[in-house]
């Protein structure tokens, strides 16, 4: 049942070479990212995490028993330890040999990392099934959607469990073929689930597929059927690497599961802007997901996709029209199609907490990228471009063409990643038009900190808004802020005011009018015309005008 | 061969389209980034507005979200009430500085100009003239808090503000009337509400208590033609639609005029009470907060008293509640 090509020397050289140049472009351009209000949590826990791991080498037997534990695990519980213990590992690094510029960097680098790899996985599946220059343009198209670059750059689980879902997927389609795969499989899903929640709906992905396969294979009369053997692997030695990874459920294992479990199933939920509406309780429009690909991802890219699904729709046929004889593959397409639009109709479902980022549904990203490589070999082979002229240029050239407006829109959305939309949505005013979602996290602070330490070269304090302390005081090492310009708790206390505009948001705004009795910003941050947030200055602070008249 | 070639030109203009999606966003994304208005244009039409302000002129940005860009040119005119006006009495004329063809209204405006992309335009509105602002007068006001021993005074203090932020509800001025330490949202004061709409609203913070009324007393208002109150709840708990509702009693010198009963849901809104009957020139008014269940009850209201009513040309209220 082997319809994959054998991967060659080149195409690893091919993969690893992307990878590598993409972290590299993330190395460089991280510094103009302050650090998120999610990513200070996990630093914050990686720290804790450190401590344990300098304790386990020094005193294993203290470090397991369950005080040691509690005391460095029970800070962010709700979510799995391994890339936070990667975090932790090249923390680790960094105060022992100083491998990076900044304490954040540090922190970023293992969340950099699993990016570059998984644009080397993209390449190589997709070389595994069409042609190279199709594969890496898959991989480049998912590189070169802003958010994912956004995303890559940051201490979160987002990109990494884009990687281990997308690695799992890769070794339970090699292990169809291949049973020395199978264990990769187990290990590989005990990655993905000790990275984020979203890898619990793989199973029923891969068992979706997998059925569909074994039906195939009935119909067409194969005595050689398709084991399931990988599904008990994923099942045993899924967990055990899940327990093994997170020290936490070394104790009371099955309340501390259930406990997680619950918090995921029954999590609260996020006020999301989207088409003029806050929602904040369910149900969120079943379209968000889709329209917020939409207005994220390059068109281009998406009309490819969807050429691409048309172009391999015989892959796709339902397995009920498999005739007595018919070859039987391992059908990729749908497997494929599995993995990207499960993660969107998760979000989707009316039950489903609101989320709304799409950080969330991130992990379809890299197949909705392999359809598109199947849809420009769709556009260059029926159109024959090759052969026009007899050169391979144009086909290249058309590939070029095809990348450019993802590329242009990487590039412009730096560091603004989570405010960035398309051209469809009319950009990022036309966005503001819609009324979606502006920003989350707090992330755009990191734009003002120059500003900020001109207005206030004595020092001073700024309530931060959505910013949090940690996510400040990694500014502060990373230099970006001087450190006697402090977080000040309270408005009327502070010399700035932050605020970050969301339209729940808003009230924040107002608090501000009445602290420091004027409506007028000193300093408004915007990106392409549109206000992110804006700065109030405290007019009672010696050495302001008053610019009260209330 | 005709089956060939039908293809190929499909597949040829499939290939052109795709190829017309590149262009058009490769095109779309500088043209959208170039109609972005410059600074030197908000400038030049700030200082066109600020060289005509009248003080009882309004400001405003079209579309909403520029509301930000417009204020920090020129905030330093607004006042809190014409930055998040109760109502729309008091204003002779509307300023708007917009970009990107939006408006707020559908009139053709008395004056309109153009600055490379911000268009100022203003209209000429005949709206009530505010006699009496009970938010401004907050101060003279007396406060008490009725309970069975008898009702306890409320004093006017100086005190630490709150600290702000999201889910922290309207902002604690740093003046205000305290009523009971131990139940610190138990004060009253001149504040902004973020209103179900997430429009701002100046108005008076009065949290009910419970069945025990909270009295803001204001002595000798001058009266006009009517009192008009609006109130709403703080969106993060007037969202939820859970909770109870919110009785506001007004009196006029011993005589109940009005009742507002907001209930969540209903947003910014209220009732007009016809002052003009009274046959009175001045008067005591009282204004009595009380809630079945004071949980969560962040109700701030604002009143005025009015006269000379033309045609508003601002967007209607929305008005519940039963005025007596």
């Amino acid at each position: 049942m082997i319809d994959a090509r054998a991967l060659k020397r080149r195409d690893h050289l091919i993969g690893a070479g992307l990878g590598v140049a993409y972290v590299m472009i993330l190395v460089g351009t991280t510094a103009d990212l302050g650090m998120s209000r999610d990513e200070s949590f996990y630093v914050h826990a990686a720290k804790n995490y450190a401590g344990w791991v300098s304790q386990l080498f020094m005193d294993p037997a203290l470090a397991i028993g369950r005080e040691s534990i509690d005391r460095a695990f029970a800070y962010n519980w709700e979510h799995p330890a391994w890339m936070k213990l990667s975090f932790a590992w090249s923390w680790l690094a960094q105060k022992h040999l100083g491998l990076f510029p900044n304490e954040s960097l540090a922190f970023r680098f293992p969340g950099m990392l699993t990016a570059g790899l998984l644009l080397w996985l993209t390449y190589a599946w997709g070389a595994s099934v069409m042609r190279r220059q199709a594969a890496l343009f898959a991989a480049l198209a998912f590189a070169l959607m802003p958010r994912v670059f956004y995303h890559s750059h940051l201490a979160c689980f987002d990109i990494p469990i884009a990687f281990f879902v997308t690695l799992t997927a890769y070794t339970y389609w090699r292990a169809l073929a291949d049973r020395r795969w199978v264990p990769l499989v187990g290990l590989a899903f005990g990655l993905a689930l000790a990275t984020k929640h979203n890898s619990w709906i793989l199973p029923g992905i891969f068992l979706v597929h997998f059925l569909w396969i074994r039906r195939d294979e009935a119909r067409a009369g194969r005595l050689e059927r398709s084991s399931i053997i990988w599904l008990p692997t994923m099942l045993v030695i899924g967990p055990l690497v899940l327990i093994g990874t997170w020290p936490w459920l070394w104790h009371d294992t099955w309340g501390r599961l259930l406990a997680y479990a619950r918090f995921h199933l029954r999590h609260v939920h996020y006020t999301y802007e989207y088409l003029g509406v806050s929602y904040f309780q369910p149900p969120l429009p079943p379209s968000v997901p889709f329209v917020m690909t939409l207005f994220t991802v390059s068109l281009t890219v998406l009309a490819l996709a969807l050429l691409g699904l048309y172009y391999r729709r015989a892959e796709l046929r339902l397995p009920w029209r498999t005739k007595l004889g018919d070859t039987t593959g391992l059908r990729t397409e749908v497997l494929w199609l599995g993995c990207m639009l499960a993660p969107l109709l998760a979000i989707a479902l009316p039950t489903s907490p609101i989320f709304g980022g799409t950080k969330h549904w991130i992990t379809a990203y890299p197949f909705l990228a392999l359809f598109a490589g199947w849809g420009l070999l769709a556009a260059i082979e029926r159109a024959e471009l090759d052969v026009w002229i007899g050169l391979r240029w144009p086909s290249w050239a058309f590939a070029v063409l095809c990348l450019l407006p993802g590329a242009a829109a990487t590039a412009h959305s730096h560091p603004f990643g989570l405010s960035h939309y398309m051209p469809i949505a009319g950009g990022v005013p036309g966005a503001a038009d819609l009324g979606m979602n502006r920003q989350f996290w707090g992330f755009t602070t990191g734009s003002l900190t120059e500003w900020i330490s001109a207005k206030l070269p004595a020092g001073g304090s700024v309530w931060i808004c959505d910013t949090t302390n940690g996510a400040w005081a990694m500014m502060h090492r990373d230099g970006l802020i001087p450190p006697n310009i402090r977080a000040a708790r309270s408005m009327s206390t502070a010399d700035l005011v932050l605020v970050h505009h969301e339209p729940h948001f808003n009230e924040v705004d107002y608090q501000a009018w009445v602290a420091y009795g004027t409506v007028q910003p000193v300093f408004v941050l915007r990106y392409d015309g549109v206000p992110l947030i804006s700065v109030y200055e405290n007019s009672l602070r010696p050495g302001t005008g008053s610019k009260g008249l209330d | 061969m005709a089956e060939a070639g039908r293809k190929l030109s499909l597949a040829a203009w499939v290939w052109v389209l795709i190829a017309g999606l590149a262009v058009f966003e490769l095109v779309a994304h500088p043209l959208i980034r170039a109609a972005v208005p410059s600074d030197e244009s908000w400038e030049a039409a700030s200082a066109f507005v600020r060289a005509r302000y009248l003080a009882t002129d309004r400001i405003v940005a079209a579309p909403s979200w520029a509301d930000p860009i417009v204020r920090s040119r020129l905030g330093d005119l607004l006042s809190l009430r014409a930055a998040a006006p109760g109502d729309p009495a008091g204003i002779d004329r509307v300023w708007e500085l917009g970009i990107r063809g939006a408006t707020t209204r559908d009139e053709s405006p008395a004056l309109e100009k153009d600055f490379d992309g911000v268009r100022v335009r203003m209209w000429r509105v005949s709206s009530d003239e505010v006699l009496y602002d009970f938010v401004e007068n907050i101060e003279n006001a007396e406060v008490e808090l009725a309970a069975a021993d008898g009702p306890k005074a409320c004093s006017w203090t100086s005190a630490r503000p709150a600290p702000g932020g999201l889910g922290h509800g309207p902002m604690t001025p740093s003046e205000r009337f305290i009523c009971d330490p131990h139940r610190p949202w138990l004060w009253v004061g001149a504040t902004v509400l973020q209103d179900l709409e997430l429009q701002p609203r100046r108005c008076i913070w009065q949290h009910p208590a419970g069945a025990d009324p909270v009295r803001v007393t204001f002595p000798d208002v001058p009266l006009g033609e009517r009192l008009v109150i609006r109130g709403g709840i703080d969106y993060q708990s007037e969202r939820q639609r859970i909770h109870s509702p919110v009785i506001l009693r007004v009196w006029l010198d011993e005589q109940l005029i009005g009742e507002l009963v907001h209930h969540d849901g209903d947003g910014w809104s209220g009732i007009d009470v016809d002052t003009a009957s009274l046959d009175l020139e001045r008067a005591q008014v009282r204004f009595e907060t009380t809630a079945p269940d004071p949980t969560a009850r962040l109700f701030c209201w604002s009143a005025s008293i009015q006269s000379g009513r033309r045609p508003v040309v601002d967007a209607p209220h929305r008005l519940h509640g039963g005025g007596r």
